[in-house]
């Protein structure tokens, strides 16, 4: 416990020194607000791109607010999580390739408490630019078009940020385990790809799985999902993360040997 | 009494044998220089003691409650900290009271030097400042054993000298091994001297003991011009080799002794500058034992 504060105090100062606990978040709230913004502004953007040919009549519903925070999510999926996995990468790999994982690993270390204070600071700071993001998106959608009923927006963000700490148990899993922090990205993109991929193509088979998140967050916009498949969806993600957690720090453990004295 | 006993470790890198049987012991403490060319196995060896590495074979016996610190060849930082938090996280790391753990650290950053840059941020330090940080988060939880991979290696000789000071002064209540290059430092600290090459211990003993085993004692004359060195070495029943104007009798059991020297200078009124009796240095140790003996 002594040490999980400690490590905690080393990462809280790394992030706030290298002002990730700041950009993250901006980006987050731009991805959010760009969405409600374009989509009020599409006749001027519009105009501006040079216009419609004369005679060409457009008629341009109003977007539901329900789909603009959907569409915000769907940028999150993308860049949003590209972001995070850029962010925490080298998280462990980079500690260990560039040595400065060394002089803390000579120590009697608690492997837990180490994994655990980079799982949590990085977990943070998803949290802090997902709930920034969508706030700011869910305040303009509201100011521009109509507001979303609160209680589902908060059921629809609360269930995107388990899908959101998943996501980043996943990144620092493959930064344990893998030699260096580029391969660590491309194993967590490649895993999310092909698993959301397999989900698509064969997903309607079952209702139980942690890559349906996303989708069940959305449907609280709409008209709420399943009760049940929502409930055996969470504990499978529980389940995954603390599995993923578990061999992430056993494998923090066995690379100590590969870090460079 | 000894703090670390080491019985045949072994570290095999892949078809590699970096570590080969390697068997010693560190006296509470004292003093032990690893010394060895490129590529020996120093850092393996210490890497293997710090318990970063495990070893392939053999065993490492360490005293009950040892406490060890580490400093590497080339310690990495993270640079965002300040010098004093970094030594402050290693102490509590290394099981310091939270309490004491800043007056510790604040006291060690004191010791090496870097009390007036304790709040600067790592990432402006020079590599003289890094390699006494280094030093700091080895000792800041005041463990009975140091391992220093080269830890005088890359200072200015000012800081070397100092480095040298404050790690003798820690002699006595603290054990201390240390890699080295710098031969004429290890002369000076050392009660075990480890040879180590090709992974294996090729030499071992007190400074003495190994001088005496590779001393070849040699009485060195200098004379005033190389006429008068030739001279003596035509003339000199003993086998002299002539470099310059200096001749170099080396003193085996069958041959001479300083006396007979100093006679047959005066007898043929030789020009003399000086004569000293040298003994094998470090260095030519070193060297020798390198070329195998």
């Amino acid at each position: 416990m002594k040490q999980f504060s400690t490590l905690l105090l080393k990462e809280w100062r790394e992030n706030l020194r290298n002002y990730k606990i700041f950009w993250i978040p901006v980006v987050f709230i731009l991805l959010g607000v760009t969405e409600p913004l374009s989509n009020y502004y599409l006749p001027q953007i519009l105009d501006a791109t040079g216009g419609l040919p004369d005679g060409a009549v457009i008629e341009l519903p109003d977007p539901e607010p329900e789909q603009l925070l959907v569409a915000v999510m769907g940028q999150f999926q993308l860049i949003g999580m590209l972001v995070l996995v850029l962010a925490y990468m080298g998280s462990i790999a980079g500690e260990r390739r560039n040595g400065t994982a060394t002089l803390l690993y000579v120590r009697p270390l608690s492997y837990v408490s180490y994994f655990l204070s980079k799982w949590l600071m990085a977990s943070i700071v998803a949290l802090i630019s997902v709930w920034a993001g969508f706030l700011a998106g869910y305040y303009y959608t509201a100011v521009l078009f109509s507001a979303v009923p609160f209680g589902e927006f908060l059921a629809f963000a609360a269930t995107y940020s388990l899908w959101m700490v998943l996501v980043v148990t996943l990144i620092l899993f493959a930064s344990a385990s893998m030699p260096n922090a580029g391969l660590a990205a491309g194993l967590t993109l490649a895993a999310l790809l092909i698993l959301q991929l397999v989900d698509s193509l064969f997903g309607n088979r079952w209702e139980w799985s942690p890559l349906k998140l996303p989708n069940y967050a959305a449907s609280f916009l709409d008209i709420g999902p399943d009760a049940a498949a929502l409930t055996w969806t969470f504990a499978i993600s529980l389940a995954c993360l603390i599995g993923l957690a578990a061999l992430g720090i056993w494998f923090m453990k066995r690379n100590r040997a590969k870090t460079k004295v | 009494m000894n703090v670390l006993e080491v019985r045949s470790l072994s570290k095999r890198f892949g078809t590699e044998q970096a570590v080969d049987g390697l068997g010693f012991e560190l006296a509470e403490g004292s003093a032990t220089a690893l010394i060895g060319p490129n590529g020996a196995g120093k850092t393996t060896t210490l890497s293997m003691l710090a318990g970063l590495l495990e070893a392939t074979a053999g065993e490492i016996q360490r005293k009950k409650n040892l406490s060890i610190g580490f400093l590497p060849q080339y310690p990495r930082f993270f640079p965002w900290l300040t010098a004093l938090e970094f030594t402050e996280m290693a102490a509590k790391l290394s099981g310091v009271d939270s309490k004491k753990a800043r007056q510790q650290a604040e006291r060690t950053l004191g010791f090496v030097g870097l009390g007036q840059v304790a709040n600067k941020k790592i990432g402006g330090f020079s590599g003289g400042m890094k390699q006494r940080l280094g030093l700091a988060q080895a000792m800041v939880h005041q463990p009975s054993l140091l391992l220093l991979d080269e830890p005088i290696s890359s200072l200015d000789p000012t800081g070397r000298r100092e480095v040298m000071e404050l790690l003798k002064s820690l002699l006595g209540q603290t054990t201390i091994l240390y890699s080295t290059h710098i031969l004429n430092d290890a002369e000076e600290m050392t009660d075990q001297l480890l040879f180590l090459q090709n992974g294996r211990l090729v030499e071992h003993g007190s400074l003495n003991q190994v001088r005496s085993r590779y001393a070849d004692p040699q009485i060195r004359i200098r004379f005033e011009n190389t006429n008068a060195a030739e001279r003596f070495g035509r003339e000199s029943p003993w086998p002299a080799a002539i470099q310059g104007t200096a001749a170099i009798i080396p003193i085996k059991a069958e041959g001479p002794i300083m006396q007979d020297v100093f006679r047959f200078l005066s007898v043929k009124s030789l020009p003399v500058v000086g004569v000293e009796q040298q003994t094998a240095s470090l260095e030519d140790i070193f060297l020798k034992v390198v070329a195998g003996k």
